[in-house]
């Protein structure tokens, strides 16, 4: 037994129960959603020490795995499920007409992204992806404009269509090995799964779960509906949700699937993802469209991370997740007084020179200007690529390399009207006070971090490298045997 | 562009579904897990219905996930669904017979329902097929008598405290120092009404979830203006 568990329980018991809370007491409704997140909070820091000496799997029920469904839990999971609880408190979402909806949304989002981290079963996952997505339309068509509605439609369009791919993935591998187990999967990948079978089931999951991870050419969706949803909502499905999306493509990888055409796949999806992401920013007219295909480019960065063979691509992958889940809220939270035509926020930073000051700082970050964290991210990802010496890891360089200048061009175009001698016509609206906050408490987070890159950097080297391995995984799971036979 | 990208998606799909039928051993497809599950399920959980052991004891979790997207779907229809004018025409009183034939098939209903739903650890049904069932029972008055309406808020309290009941079974047996969502209470003799532990007290709370989740929609779906 372990209080894990209750990170995932603990909420969606809340969102049940918050409609009939809500009867008794109005101000217990508003309150107990953001106390059982703080809890579960708590609770996960609370184990993350003891994850560092050994990972920890938990089997659902009792049951033995590869019966019953394994939760696995390593400082790697533990870090994205406290990043979903831990941003879902900071973002919680504010809403006059639908609060009590909006926060049961919040809790089920929460619950369920930790769960998704920390599941150690394949259909698991996919019921857990899928609880994401349709809350995730929720928390989007939640704005109650037309606009919501209809990028949430495409959305889920989009959605399901991933969703079937995944599936099937899921069914092929399930059909050559008789299980759904990841630990066993493990065991079972080497012989049967690394052949065309193999590759086929990969490429449908990647593209099912790229969905979210706003993968090239399954990303028609982002744009529409960060600029239509909220911006805390926007915060939370660029920063933490497209992540988690990632960290499950990232186990796949790891554990089952060691193709060499699997990597080869991710660096050219990855490429153009960039490419298109980083052009489409460029052209943008718009603080969340640009926001919004800028996320498309940074997670084609992350895709280009995970082609590097070994530990190295990992590492480099999980630098750049942690620095953009820190960034993106971020610039989010500051986007939501600044929507609409980049024309008209000239002369914006001298009503709010606060905001301003951040969004320079982000802005370098992002365009990897050293030494802020940014640039070391990108670093990573860009150094082992250089040592492979091989023509498509160079032009992954030197597409990164192009994407860092339009990034450049077009932030400092936004920054360039923010400090404007001539302000705009409309007067500019002063961000509120918790938006504000946030975004500096995430900002400087990250500033911060540049005062202790070599700790952090180490730290991210033990996560990755435990997440790398396989034989503790399959030990700690320790999955029992299944008599092999047909159907009589 | 688009019809351009759409092409080569279904020319990639259709490629890797033929190279996949080229390659796979259909006669040779690897079932372990339910055999093994035939061999243990009786004695781990008690029930006669070894589906029923699969959805509420070894895959309780996906259960309680499959049910949560139920929650939030109807959620998310509450609040996307059912607002209409003030002065909207709605759909005019059906006949006499379909009338009396609802108020006849409530009661029917009703029992067929909770039959099914006590008896899922037993017999195929369970929780999901007797929900659905009860749902009808209560949407089909609202058929008849299109202008009558379901309390909303009676219905999301209903869901609320079945889905809660789930999780709290759970919680409990986290009490007594096992796992979460492990069964409790004595398995009993097996094929017995009274047996497998806590699977059917779940069953019913998903049963009652399910229920009122979907009358709640369809009410919400009828609740949507009438069309001239």
């Amino acid at each position: 037994m372990n209080l894990l568990v209750l990170m995932i329980a603990l909420p969606l018991l809340t969102a049940f129960l918050l409609s009939s809370i809500n009867r008794i007491s109005t101000l217990a409704a508003r309150w107990i959603g953001p106390l059982v997140l703080l809890a579960t909070a708590v609770i996960g820091l609370s184990v993350w020490p003891q994850l560092g000496a050994a990972p920890l799997a938990l089997q659902w029920g009792g049951f033995q795995a590869p019966l019953g469904i394994t939760l696995y839990a390593d400082q790697f999971a533990l870090l994205f499920a406290l990043a979903m609880t831990i941003g879902t408190l900071l973002l919680w979402p504010r809403s006059a007409e639908n609060q009590l909806r909006s926060s049961s949304l919040a809790l089920l989002l929460a619950g369920t992204g930790s769960g998704l981290a920390l599941s150690g079963d394949l259909f698991n996952i996919y019921v857990f992806y899928e609880l994401m997505t349709v809350v995730s339309y929720g928390l989007i068509a939640g704005r109650g404009t037309s606009g919501s509605f209809a990028s949430t439609l495409r959305y889920l369009v989009i959605s399901g269509f991933g969703a079937a791919l995944a599936l099937a993935g899921i069914a092929l591998v399930y059909q050559a090995t008789g299980t759904l187990n990841l630990a066993q999967l493990a065991q079972l990948a080497p012989e049967k799964l690394n052949n065309l079978q193999g590759f086929a089931a990969f490429v449908l999951m990647l593209i099912g779960f790229g969905v979210k991870a706003e993968l090239f050419p399954v990303n028609m969706w982002v744009p529409e509906v960060y600029a239509t949803a909220s911006s805390r909502v926007s915060a939370l499905l660029a920063g933490v949700v497209s992540k988690l999306a990632l960290l499950i493509i990232m186990r796949l990888l790891i554990l089952v699937f060691h193709q060499p055409e699997a990597l080869t796949v991710l660096l050219v999806l990855g490429i153009l993802g960039v490419a298109s992401g980083e052009l489409a920013a460029w052209r943008a007219r718009d603080l969340n469209r640009m926001l919004a295909f800028s996320s498309i480019g940074q997670l084609g960065v992350m895709f280009i991370a995970l082609s590097i063979p070994g530990n190295a691509g990992i590492f480099a992958a999980l630098a750049v997740m942690v620095h953009h889940l820190f960034l993106k809220p971020s610039m989010f939270l500051l986007a939501e007084r600044w929507g609409g035509s980049i024309e008209k926020l000239a002369g914006a930073a001298r009503t709010s020179p606060i905001a301003a000051a951040l969004f320079v700082l982000l802005a370098l970050s992002l365009i990897g200007v050293p030494p802020l964290p940014g640039f070391w991210a990108k670093l990573l990802v860009i150094m082992p690529m250089l040592a492979l010496d091989q023509p498509l890891y160079y032009l992954a360089v030197f597409v990164m390399l192009a994407a860092a200048s339009l990034e450049a061009n077009y932030l400092f175009r936004v920054v360039m009207k923010l400090y404007d001698k001539q302000p705009a016509a409309t007067s500019h609206k002063v961000h509120a006070t918790a938006d504000l906050a946030t975004a500096l408490f995430l900002g400087g987070g990250l500033i911060a971090a540049v005062f202790m890159l070599v700790p952090l950097a180490d730290r991210l080297d033990s996560i990755a490298a435990q997440a790398t391995d396989v034989s503790t995984y399959i030990q700690t799971v320790a999955p029992q045997q299944l008599q092999s036979g047909r159907v009589q | 562009m688009r019809r351009f990208t759409a092409a080569l998606f279904l020319l990639g799909l259709g490629v890797m579904i033929a190279a996949i039928y080229q390659h796979m051993d259909f006669s040779n497809t690897a079932v372990n897990a339910g055999q093994a599950i035939n061999a243990v399920a009786a004695e781990e959980t008690g029930a006669a219905n070894f589906v029923t052991s699969v959805v509420l004891a070894y895959r309780g979790i996906d259960t309680l996930l499959e049910l949560t997207i139920l929650f939030t779907a109807a959620m998310i229809g509450g609040m996307v669904l059912g607002r209409r004018r003030v002065d909207a025409p709605r759909d005019p009183d059906a006949g006499f017979i379909l009338r009396t034939g609802a108020d006849l098939l409530f009661p029917l209903l009703l029992v067929v329902g909770l039959y099914i739903i006590l008896h899922g650890h037993l017999t195929p049904g369970g929780g999901f097929q007797g929900g659905v069932i009860l749902a009808s029972a209560f949407f089909l008055p609202l058929l008849a008598r299109p202008g009558s309406s379901i309390n909303q808020d009676v219905i999301s309290i209903v869901e609320g405290l079945a889905g809660a009941t789930f999780i709290i079974i759970g919680l409990l047996a986290m009490f007594d120092g096992k796992e979460f969502l492990t069964p409790l209470l004595d398995k009993g003799e097996l094929g017995a009404l009274i047996s497998a532990g806590t699977l059917p007290i779940l069953y019913l709370a998903v049963g009652i979830k399910v229920g009122s989740e979907l009358a709640g929609l369809l009410a919400h779906l009828a609740e949507a203006e009438a069309l001239d």
